[in-house]
């Protein structure tokens, strides 16, 4: 027997809140304007027409930390930054995700020195690691829907968890 | 001398250089221990001279070795044998190749004769090498060396067009050797002047000449540690202020003594708060949290 939606179901959908919540989330993550070395002028690239940041709602780079959701650390992170990077995090507003492209600031790339700090995971917890010195455009959006997927499958009950565990 | 470029020796944690509370484990890592230098690439005619002079003496004895070898051969010679082939000295080698390095020669330059008449005395070597002129100047004249270089009329060198520091840790007398490149943009020449300064020496600072050598020497400062005297802002301007050690002394591990692995995720152990309170406090500032009792 087919099943005929009756007209009711014709202009509603059911689904959860959660669900709800997190797709526009999801669909509206707003980068901050950040940049430290060169993978800062690939992400650039990925903003601009060829490749169209915007196309997965993340298009909007905010220039201040307190209107974003995202902080793509793009380059190298030096000693003298971490501590400004760590600000910038603790401005930003949640639900708050970090993505650590290219080999800097996913693990200090070429630059096993003094000044370097090995991986921005030392200075904040980060979601996403993208490989490549620099990555390509492709990489960075391949990343982003990583990212997307995080952020599709997470649960509020669970982050709320996390906050209060945290807290105490 | 800044109060804030100073260690700081009041906080109960402050780490002591070099050991320090997290200091980098190099005996976990052997590859990344400091090895010294032993020789002292400085480059002068007078190193140049000795070095040769050095391989001269070399050659001579191996060849007095060779002959007196010859002589005890023939000496231990049983009879009725034939005397071996005696030595010949090798002749020296002919190096045509086309890349031969420069050597230092002595000043032709007419700038560098000028130089040499207006210091004299103070002038402690002068030579040319690759067409490059280079003045080594003792260390209390460099300022008087340094206006006669802009302000002569036949040199009118106008321009610092940079000043850096190179560590010689295994040299004797000295420890570190300050470069001054001058150039002249009206004559279209360059000149280099050069002092060696022990450790711990604070030599004159070049700003009261040239304005620009405020941040070049701010630089040399940083990275390694010899300080100006008389310079306007003697601080830290790559490293952050509470940076410790200086990174291009030879003695510095590349790794660093473990700054890059703190846990940015905590404070810095609370140093940068204690530093600026401790600014805040010469200011006159209270930074403090009033806590309730």
């Amino acid at each position: 027997m087919n099943y005929e939606p009756t007209a009711l179901e014709h202009i509603l959908i059911t689904t959860r809140v959660e669900k709800v919540i997190n797709w526009s989330r999801a669909t509206s993550v707003w980068p901050m304007t950040f940049g430290l070395a060169c993978c800062a002028i690939e992400m650039m690239a990925a903003g601009a027409s060829r490749f169209d940041f915007d196309r997965f709602g993340a298009g909007i780079f905010r220039a201040t930390p307190r209107q974003s959701d995202l902080m793509i650390v793009a380059g190298t992170v030096t000693y003298k930054m971490a501590p400004i990077i760590k600000q910038l995090y603790d401005q930003m507003p949640e639900p708050k995700w970090v993505i650590a492209m290219g080999s800097c600031a996913t693990a200090g790339g070429p630059f096993d020195s003094y000044h370097t700090i090995q991986g921005v995971d030392k200075i904040v917890p980060v979601d996403v690691y993208i490989v490549g010195c620099p990555p390509r455009p492709e990489a960075l959006l391949h990343g982003f829907m990583k990212l997307q997927d995080k952020i599709m499958s997470s649960s509020l009950a669970d982050r709320y968890k996390e906050i209060f565990e945290a807290v105490g | 001398m800044t109060p804030e470029s100073e260690p700081i020796q009041s906080g109960p944690e402050a780490p002591e250089a070099p050991a320090g509370a997290y200091i980098y484990d190099l005996k976990a890592a052997p590859n990344r221990q400091v090895e010294l230098p032993k020789t002292v690439p400085l480059p002068g005619l007078q190193a140049y001279l000795a070095d040769q002079k050095a391989a001269l003496e070399a050659d001579e004895a191996k060849w007095q070795k060779q002959l007196a070898d010859y002589e005890a051969k023939l000496q231990a010679l049983p009879e009725g044998k034939e005397a071996p082939k005696p030595p010949v000295r090798a002749a020296a080698k002919k190096d045509d190749y086309d890349m031969k390095t420069p050597v230092p020669s002595a000043p032709q330059d007419a700038d560098m004769l000028r130089l040499v008449e207006l210091l004299g005395e103070r002038m402690e070597e002068a030579f040319e090498q690759a067409g490059e002129l280079t003045c080594q100047v003792a260390k209390e004249h460099l300022l008087e060396a340094l206006r006669i270089c802009r302000e002569d009329k036949q040199l009118k060198y106008e321009m610092l067009a940079d000043e850096a520091a190179t560590h010689y840790p295994a040299a004797e007398g000295f420890a570190f050797s300050v470069v001054y490149h001058l150039t002249s943009l009206s004559r279209h020449k360059r000149l280099r002047l050069r002092i060696l300064i022990p450790e711990g020496f604070e030599p004159e600072s070049a700003c009261a000449v040239y304005r620009n050598a405020d941040w070049l020497e701010r630089e040399i400062f940083d990275m390694d540690g010899i300080r100006f005297a008389h310079h306007p802002d003697m601080v830290r301007i790559l490293c952050p202020d509470d940076w410790e050690a200086h990174p291009l002394r030879k003695e510095y591990p590349v790794v660093g003594w473990g700054q890059r692995d703190i846990d940015f995720r905590e404070d810095r152990s609370g140093r940068l708060a204690r530093i600026a309170q401790e600014k805040a406090g010469n200011m006159g500032i209270n930074l403090k949290v009033p806590k309730a009792e």
